[in-house]
């Protein structure tokens, strides 16, 4: 079976990692950091072409404001510290959602400097789901398709896929999600469609490249068969569309 | 018989004219820079730039407007040609005054026009010179012929051009010898315009990249630009000969005779830099490249720079909105040249007819009554940043309104009560933006109003607004 072309990480687990510790929530946070790089460093030379993070969702602006103040700045530390890695390493970076105006401009702008410093390589495509939610994307994708006046009977699935942000991104082939919880939490619900899940027990700072490569294993044992109950395939599901 | 013809439909310039072929080459930036300098060393034209004039601000605009009108002027078709002289006429008959020692000074005084098309004859003249392929005689008349033809569909008249080239040079070089003075807009374009003249366009989100290439190009242009001075009038105002800079100077005019005439046209037309001068054109086009290589490389410069504070970006864009959008002459001070720089620049976008235009100076004159009344306490007849902020968002807004609702008017073209996506385009050059429309592919009238008037009383920013009056 092939190397999966989209894999997607539910980062969870952090306010746990940092219980067990006796430390703020804002200490799981903030360990994280090195679980992402390794991450991203991983599907990189795992050869993965396309690897999501869901670093933020719409609820999560429930959370107490002094911690998503914390969260926010922890972004823009990280952002500003790993530009140049990401960019050397030819990873083109996207951020998914971003619409809320409670994101300070000060971050806007380190997002915008690196989609535009990273947006012509070639190598990976790192999303970062932030400040996303799945079913408000197929609402704006719904409402993209009723301005562009497309006949009722004219919308299939493909064309419906094309005012979804980003959607050039093809569907997800492997979400892996820690710490156990096994959940979907409205994580780019219309791509994980024919995704394999894997729900790996350690809490993502923790996460590293060997539980990557312990996934992507996992991975290769499924059948994945999109429904057909004939034929053990390697297709992907961007083909099916 | 050319008389039974009747004269609106002739091309005056005929098929073959030289200026026509001139105005469309790149190169002839360098003659119309050098010319520009000329003028503005005469005291009347050098008093109504200062007074008047955006170019020191918004200089890219004022270079994409004055390219845009010489085409119409040379345009084979009578009704474009006249539309467009009766246009410059109304425009520059607003500009009149006295200038800073007192001295009254008027922008249709035939003289002062006159010599603005000698300097551009005479540096056409020069430009060919320096670039190794001068003119004979019979090409030097043509041209003569057709500045003067081009004077006399601006003015009505040629009289004040003389009749013959032998008495053109005698008149040209009086004109050097007695007229001309060492003023403040001589020393403003060659000291303070060319090494601070903003990022165009195409570069604007790219402050950076644009500050490091015009350290170098600023000394360069300056250089270049006085030495092709004429050596009489260099001496007059007592300019610097750099060592080397006639050398340089040589070797950027035959440069640019040799691309113009070895490098694929396309590349050495106009319409090549005008891309330069137009943000709306994303995604074609030769600069886009530039543009995209310029944006990678300041977004990696911001991204290495230690993280600003935070909390002055407040303040900041109240001062960038005084400055960029207000203050249009670029003195610190809102005036009423500042606001008859917006009208025409709105006027020059939309391509008013004559009625709309004064339609849309009467509301701006309205509102610069309104505002002198409420925020100029001294009676100076100007008002400062600090008093705008302090009480713009307090005035009335009755002035604002009658703005608006004239821009509207003369945005929606088609009477539909409506704005729709080309409409839009013509007055802001960019695309409909989604959260300004809200819902649906149009704009209505209260949206509009309510938008321009809180963009223009500093409550509310806009992208579509800041470009319309102060980019380009």
């Amino acid at each position: 079976m092939a190397v999966p072309r989209h894999v997607a990480c539910v980062m969870d687990g952090n306010g746990r990692w940092a219980a067990q510790r006796s430390l703020p929530r804002t200490a799981g946070h903030e360990a994280a950091e090195a679980a992402v790089m390794d991450v991203i460093e991983a599907a990189r030379s795992s050869g993965v072409t396309w690897l999501s993070l869901y670093a933020f969702s719409t609820e999560n602006w429930r959370r107490p404001s002094g911690e998503v103040d914390i969260l926010m700045r922890l972004v823009r530390r990280a952002i500003r510290k790993h530009a140049p890695v990401l960019h050397a390493r030819g990873v083109r970076c996207r951020f998914l959602g971003m619409s809320d105006p409670r994101i300070p401009a000060p971050l806007v702008q380190d997002i915008t400097d690196l989609m535009t410093l990273t947006r012509d390589n070639k190598r990976m495509t790192l999303t970062v789901a932030f400040d996303h939610g799945g079913r408000r994307d197929i609402v704006e994708a719904a409402r993209s398709l009723i301005r562009s006046a497309t006949p009722a009977d004219q919308v299939t699935e493909a064309s419906f896929a094309e005012h979804l942000p980003y959607s050039d991104t093809p569907d997800v082939d492997l979400v892996i999600r820690t710490s156990g919880e096994q959940r979907i939490s409205n994580f780019m619900l219309w791509q994980v469609a024919y995704a394999e899940w894997v729900f790996p027990q350690v809490l993502w700072p923790d996460f590293r490249a060997t539980h990557f490569w312990e996934c992507l294993g996992a991975y290769f044992r499924r059948q994945r068969r999109f429904g057909d109950v004939r034929q053990p395939t390697i297709v992907t599901g961007e083909d099916l569309r | 018989m050319s008389q039974t013809i009747p004269e609106e439909s002739v091309d005056v310039f005929g098929p073959d004219s030289i200026l026509r072929r001139l105005v469309n080459e790149a190169r002839w930036g360098l003659a119309v820079t050098r010319a520009t300098l000329l003028e503005a060393a005469y005291p009347q034209i050098g008093a109504a730039l200062m007074e008047n004039s955006t170019f020191l601000t918004h200089p890219w605009r004022r270079l994409r407007n004055t390219t845009m009108s010489s085409r119409r002027i040379l345009d084979p078709d009578p009704r474009v040609r006249d539309r467009e002289a009766a246009r410059l006429n109304r425009l520059h008959a607003r500009m009149s005054g006295t200038d800073a020692q007192g001295r009254p000074y008027d922008a249709t005084d035939p003289e002062a026009r006159a010599w603005v098309v000698a300097t551009l004859f005479e540096s056409t003249v020069t430009m060919c010179r320096l670039s190794g392929e001068a003119l004979d005689a019979e090409a030097m008349r043509r041209l003569y012929d057709e500045h003067r033809t081009f004077l006399a569909l601006i003015d009505g008249t040629s009289d004040h051009l003389p009749a013959t080239l032998p008495e053109f040079w005698s008149y040209y070089d009086d004109v050097i010898a007695h007229r001309l003075e060492n003023n403040e807009a001589v020393g403003v374009i060659l000291y303070r315009l060319f090494a601070n003249v903003p990022a165009p366009p195409v570069l604007r989100g790219h402050p950076a990249v644009w500050t490091a290439g015009r350290a170098v190009a600023s000394p360069v242009v300056t250089a270049i630009t006085i030495a092709s001075l004429p050596e009489a009038f260099s001496r007059r105002v007592a300019l610097p000969d750099l060592p080397g800079a006639r050398t340089l100077m040589q070797t950027a005019y035959l440069s640019a005779a040799l691309a113009t005439r070895y490098l694929p046209e396309s590349w050495t037309r106009v319409e090549f830099f005008m891309g330069l001068l137009d943000p709306s054109h994303e995604g074609a086009g030769p600069w886009e490249a530039v543009r995209r290589q310029a944006g990678k490389a300041a977004a990696l410069a911001r991204l290495l720079t230690p993280a600003s504070d935070e909390d002055d970006q407040v303040v900041r864009s109240a001062d960038r909105f005084f400055a960029e959008v207000l203050d249009q002459t670029g003195d610190g001070y809102l005036r009423w040249p500042d606001l008859a720089a917006m009208a025409r620049e709105i006027a020059t976008r939309l391509d008013l007819g004559e009625q709309e235009e004064e339609r849309l100076f009467q509301a701006y004159a309205a509102w610069w009554r309104e505002l002198q009344t409420a925020l100029d306490s001294d009676g100076d007849g100007r008002v400062t940043r600090r008093e705008y902020a302090a009480a713009a968002a307090c005035l009335p807004g009755s002035g604002l309104i009658r703005i608006a609702d004239v821009l509207f008017d003369a945005t929606d073209v088609d009477d539909d009560e409506k704005i729709d996506a080309e409409e839009y385009r013509n007055l802001f050059r960019t695309a409909f933006h989604r959260d300004l429309t809200g819902s649906g592919g149009s704009y209505s009238r209260s949206a509009f109003v309510r938008h321009f008037v809180s963009f223009m009383s500093g409550q509310q920013h806009s992208n579509a607004y800041t470009s319309l009056l102060s980019q380009g």
